[in-house]
């Protein structure tokens, strides 16, 4: 083996072992590869980014949500100073005077429609395709799941501000599902945390929209991102080269039959 | 011989496989790049919203894209016009078809349940393994259906005001003309409530709301009795043995004896 030189075996040292130590343990860089250099079908396009869209959206709401946690207080006391409740305070302040705090405010509020919308689109884009048939089931019903959390995200966080948009629309929401026939009751019960929405909700609330649905949300976004590098993306199915397609039944050359080819006897 | 659904799948998938192996590109630098670019117009898309609705809008005073926030949640207030996110307007339409109490649980509930289901369920009923939209004409009208319906009540939902509370409350005037009760403060509080608490969905008075639905005509329902046994009705209406209205306790007592003066004073007018 040829020696090495000085500056290669710096590169091991630095980069190399570190990464082989860590791939031995946990097949990270293994993983990485394994998802980074598969192959696609070739015939796939600017469709097929809407999934990987509406996840950049949820990373936004992710990264922008985390600092919002950090400035924004969950308590419907009213504040001695401002004397006005202690969240609506909070979003005041973080929309007014906290350094860009309008942007990743607005951006979170933004965010939260352009991933419904990107869900949908996606969602749009798989039935078209017909994606959802074999053997992608799962990827489809983790995939109207994460819609479905998705939404009771918005619903969660529409409350957060404590301003009477806020107020009065989860009001409605809350009456909406006390509307269901023998859990109605017992879930407007659960989601007011009482007879009436009071001081107690807009913590529950803060906890489901932190802490309980985006947990539940991004494990499903991993199950269905594993889904999808094992099972591959499929091609749009009007493809004249579309992966997996029916090859028409090779035509015995001419003559064949009649057992003039050489080697064509017999079948 | 006929071979099962299952064998017919696992080939295709098979040939699936075998074709992106040989005949594909790589995720890596292809597709994602395609997936970087459309990442970086995701996050501008939503920076630029945010910034449309930061400097077109200031403080409580709405812009292009709404207000930074409204007025501080307040219960006691009834002059509000709830509204929820735009991606629930659907349900918040499905609500106005199917108001009468009995039906309400189909939109609230029902509808969206069955909705869920039937996505949920659609890898299983749909197991054809035909792909091409041409060649699916069930589910592409199934498609459209949806979308347009979805399209119209969201549109519906987004412009609907036939009984928004703050139009309403313009007909206060002439409703205080004609019942004859314009000098009298509480009932004139009262007739704002009563525009402002959703009332007229289910009753009519003086020729608005929508009484079809069998809630009566309240028009002259001072005729019948008085202040004081309106407050108790309107607080808890099934101890009067109506089980569909629901209680309107929440509304204190101050409002609920301006409603029930103001609806003393609802005599028919001349």
């Amino acid at each position: 083996m040829a020696a090495k030189s000085k500056r290669q075996q710096m590169v091991d040292l630095a980069v190399l072992a570190p990464l082989d130590w860590i791939d031995e343990r946990t097949a990270f860089v293994r993983g990485t590869k394994w998802f980074l250099f598969r192959n696609v079908p070739r015939d796939i396009s600017w469709g097929q980014t809407l999934g990987s869209a509406a996840l950049t959206a949820f990373i936004v709401q992710t990264l922008t949500g985390a600092i919002l946690a950090l400035y924004y207080k969950p308590s419907a006391a009213i504040d001695p100073v401002t004397g006005k409740p202690v969240a609506y305070s909070s979003i005041e302040a973080i929309t007014d005077e906290l350094t860009l705090g309008w942007l990743v405010r607005g951006m979170h509020r933004w965010g939260a429609s352009v991933f419904i919308i990107l869900l949908f689109l996606h969602m749009g884009r798989v039935f078209l395709f017909g994606a959802y048939k074999y053997p992608r089931e799962l990827n489809w019903i983790t995939g109207v799941l994460i819609l479905a959390l998705g939404m009771l995200m918005g619903f969660t966080g529409y409350l957060l501000p404590w301003d009477q948009t806020a107020y009065w629309a989860t009001v409605v929401g809350i009456n909406l599902n006390g509307t269901a026939p023998f859990a109605g009751p017992w879930l407007a019960q659960f989601l007011a945390t009482g007879p009436e929405i009071g001081t107690n909700t807009l913590p529950l609330y803060y906890g489901l929209h932190m802490l309980l649905l985006p947990g539940a949300l991004i494990a499903l976004i991993f199950v269905h991102i594993y889904l999808v590098t094992r099972l591959g993306v499929a091609s749009p199915p009007w493809s004249t080269e579309a992966a997996g397609r029916e090859r028409p039944a090779a035509v015995p050359p001419a003559g064949t039959r009649a057992g003039l080819v050489r080697g064509s006897g017999g079948d | 011989m006929a071979r099962d659904l299952g064998e017919l799948n696992r080939e295709e998938y098979a040939r699936y496989k075998d074709d992106v192996k040989k005949d594909g590109k790589g995720f890596f630098p292809f597709a994602m790049w395609h997936d970087t670019v459309m990442s970086f117009v995701v996050v501008c898309l939503i920076a630029a919203l945010a910034a449309i609705w930061y400097f077109d809008a200031d403080g409580v005073e709405p812009g292009l894209l709404g207000p930074w926030y409204t007025e501080p949640a307040d219960p006691g207030t009834t002059d509000f016009i709830p509204r929820p996110d735009w991606y629930f307007y659907f349900l918040f339409y499905l609500l106005r078809i199917f108001e009468w109490p009995e039906t309400v649980f189909i939109a609230t509930v029902g509808i969206p349940t069955i909705c869920l289901i039937l996505l949920l369920g659609l890898p299983f009923y749909d197991r054809r393994r035909e792909r091409r939209p041409t060649h699916r004409p069930v589910a592409m009208v199934a498609a459209v259906l949806t979308i347009l319906s979805m399209a119209v009540l969201t549109w519906k939902g987004a412009t609907a005001k036939e009984a928004l509370g703050s139009e309403l409350l313009l007909l206060v005037p002439s409703w205080a003309q004609e019942q004859g009760f314009a000098d009298d403060p509480q009932a004139v509080a009262g007739a704002e409530l009563f525009a402002q608490t959703g009332c007229l969905n289910c009753h009519i008075y003086l020729g608005q709301g929508s009484g079809s639905l069998g809630a009566p005509d309240l028009s002259e329902v001072g005729q019948t009795n008085d202040t004081e046994y309106f407050v108790r009705y309107l607080a808890n209406p099934a101890a009067f043995g109506n089980n569909v209205m629901g209680s309107y306790s929440y509304l204190g007592q101050d409002n609920l004896e301006a409603l029930g003066a103001f609806l003393e004073a609802s005599k028919g007018g001349e």
